[in-house]
């Protein structure tokens, strides 16, 4: 890494991309449908080209050497590095609980899910946390599934709650 | 029908048993998501789209406004009771909030922050009564161009205010817009920008985005950067004030009502600069004990930025009621609302659905009543509420954006978008990008493109159809100005500051 990058590059380059793909990827839409006034391609056309300027005059803010302010929040210290092994524990825990939510059911699923967050992100007491998770994952299926009719999975739970 | 007569009916529609729980439901949930950090009313409002599909439309939206109210009162206890700065629309609560109740007179400012939110409240929701109709009768002769020049000004106006850097606000509407795009076409039924995924042809769900950009995106930034310290609450009893309190609030009450209302109403104003500015005022116009209290908690330092803070909600109110324009996030989303019903706020709503929009209007006065009762004796609750485990709320943050999530369509496509707009909110916050720009882009950006399709159709292509009506002449002029006044104050800034190195040397 050399001393022009910074991470916020990162996110001002994401927008410039973005910007040249919605550009490119409105090219393949075919304009030929609309007679009068403009097609599908023009407001997209707006958009992406407007991005890609955004995006140049934040790479360029970027490189000399503006940045953005942290958003602050209660539980937010931002003067704290990141702390990466926080992001990428969330991050593994979540997707973890996306892929096997049809599998789990919902129950054991977001059971598991809340037991992993919260552990991850400090509980001190893992038998309290487990308890409080549970709690968590029967009830949320109670009130949502039996109460509001929303349709969630019921794993290998299904007919025993 | 006069408006009254409009509002009379509407109170008969809202104090129905059934909309009255309703309202209850909504200003207790708005209440709590209001306190508790990391969750706030347009999130909690996005994950209850989809659950409230089955509910009649009058009793959604009379939930959702006690939402928007009750959030607005929490924010205030959790300002004045923890030590932390929370977000920006109560940040200036808490600089007078705070030190009052560490003063031991939390329950002063408690009280003068409840008290004034209703009367406040009550009083920016009798302008909107009185300001709506109004609105309904000059946008009712508003063309199509003159609705696209004034999306075009909540962007622009939206995107300069929200940040101190106009290039990431801009940035982060892009985000939004871009956003907006995928899916089909609705006027040609072309595919745009969907990867060749089938899933995305119906586009990105807003309720998605929303919980995305707040939810999942809150856990993960303070997961990378959790203060340890548990947070430090204030205790404190009943919430009352005494015969002093009251002659000293009054003013800053009424002060902060005139300047919140107007500012909410206006695209990009927003709750932060009302209060901020009411603030100001109430400082410079302290006498006395309040001229030497301030800085160390003067209650008129809490009592007119809160009333500002609540009469902003109400003006936001008027601008998407009456024009179908979000000037706010929660704005944003509960326009998405409207849509997912099928209806579209503007002067038509008023004429189509009257029954619905002074039914939501009168439970606004009832939801204020009910806020009033539900945080000055139940004041101690709430405090219990702010000590829950860091660990266990945003751990239940997340389960119930997965929950709201997946209960939208079923399908676990959908958990993997919402987990990379959670990255995407993780890094917008990371990097000081305001997301608010982005909802409102993702939700106002279609509506922009119809609009401009319908004004070049009428033109037959001929552009200069766009700026023929005065009223989208001076709309887009005033966007113009959004975009450039902090680029001009920065080179006026600039230019300052060399005058000053060189005359220094």
């Amino acid at each position: 890494m050399t001393r022009w990058w910074r991470p916020e590059l990162g996110l001002a380059i994401v927008v410039l991309v973005l910007g040249v793909l919605v550009v490119v990827g409105t090219l393949d839409v075919s304009a030929a449908a609309s007679q009068l006034g403009i097609g599908p391609r023009f407001f997209p056309m707006l958009v992406g080209g407007a991005m890609v300027l955004i995006g140049l005059f934040y790479v360029a803010d970027v490189l000399r050497g503006g940045h953005g302010d942290p958003e602050e929040s209660e539980d937010v210290d931002t003067d704290a590095p990141t702390d990466w092994r926080g992001v990428g524990l969330v991050s593994g825990i979540f997707l973890a609980f996306a892929a096997l939510l049809n599998v789990l059911g919902w129950i054991i699923g977001a059971s598991l899910l809340f037991f992993a967050l919260s552990l991850a992100l400090g509980a001190e007491h893992k038998s309290r946390a487990a308890v409080v998770a549970v709690v968590m994952g029967v009830t949320t299926y109670l009130l949502f599934v039996k109460g509001l009719g929303v349709t969630l999975p019921g794993g290998p739970l299904e007919g025993v709650i | 029908m006069t408006s009254f007569q409009l509002l009379l009916d509407g109170f008969a529609a809202a104090l129905t048993p059934v909309n009255l729980m309703y309202a209850l439901i909504g200003v207790t949930l708005g209440t709590l998501v209001g306190v508790l950090p990391g969750i706030g009313p347009a999130m909690t409002v996005a994950l209850l789209l989809p659950i409230t599909f089955t509910v009649p439309p009058a009793s959604a939206f009379i939930m959702f406004a006690g939402i928007y109210y009750g959030g607005m009162y929490g924010g205030s206890t959790t300002s004045i009771l923890l030590n932390t700065p929370g977000e920006s629309a109560s940040m200036i609560t808490a600089l007078e909030g705070n030190k009052m109740a560490r003063r031991g007179r939390a329950a002063q400012a408690l009280a003068t922050a409840a008290i004034g939110s209703f009367v406040a409240g009550t009083v920016a929701t009798a302008l909107l009564v009185v300001a709506a109709p109004a609105v309904v009768d000059f946008a009712i002769s508003f063309g199509p161009e003159d609705y696209f020049a004034l999306a075009i000004l909540a962007f622009t106006a939206v995107s300069s205010v929200l940040s101190r850097s106009i290039v990431r606000g801009l940035a982060s509407l892009g985000l939004g817009l871009v956003i907006g795009l995928i899916g089909i076409d609705q006027q040609t039924g072309q595919a745009r920008l969907t990867l060749g995924i089938p899933q995305l042809l119906d586009g990105i769900d807003v309720v998605i985005v929303a919980v995305g950009l707040f939810a999942l995106g809150e856990a993960l930034y303070v997961a990378s950067r959790l203060r340890h310290a548990p947070p430090e609450v204030v205790p404190v009893g009943r919430a009352w004030m005494g015969r002093a309190d009251w002659r000293r609030s009054w003013f800053p009450w009424l002060r902060g009502t005139a300047l919140g209302f107007p500012f909410g109403a206006l695209p990009g104003g927003g709750a932060e600069i009302p209060t901020f500015l009411s603030y100001a005022a109430e400082k410079r116009l302290a006498r006395g004990v309040a001229r030497e209290e301030f800085g160390n908690g003067a209650i008129e330092g809490v009592a007119g930025p809160e009333a500002a803070n609540n009469a902003s909600a109400a003006g936001t109110l008027v601008p998407l009621l009456t024009l179908g324009l979000p000037t706010s996030a929660t704005a944003a989303i509960l326009l998405a609302a409207f849509q997912q019903y099928g209806l579209q706020p503007g002067p038509q709503l008023f004429d189509h659905n009257p029954a619905l929009v002074w039914g939501m209007i009168a439970s606004l006065f009832i939801g204020n009543t009910m806020l009033l009762v539900l945080n000055l004796p139940l004041a101690p609750l709430w405090a219990r509420v702010l000590r829950v485990p860091r660990p266990y709320l945003y751990s239940g943050i997340v389960l119930f954006a997965a929950l709201g999530v997946y209960a939208l369509n079923g399908t676990i496509v959908d958990l993997f978008v919402l987990y990379l707009l959670g990255l995407l909110g993780y890094a917008m916050r990371r990097f000081g990008l305001p997301v608010a720009p982005a909802v409102i882009g993702m939700i106002l950006g279609p509506m922009a493109e119809i609009q401009l399709r319908r004004a070049l159709a009428i033109g037959a292509g001929d552009v200069s159809v766009l700026v023929r009506s005065p009223v989208a002449v001076v709309l887009l002029v005033l966007a113009a100005l959004a975009l450039l006044t902090p680029l001009f104050r920065k080179l006026a800034g600039r230019r300052r500051q060399t005058a000053t190195t060189s005359a220094g040397e």
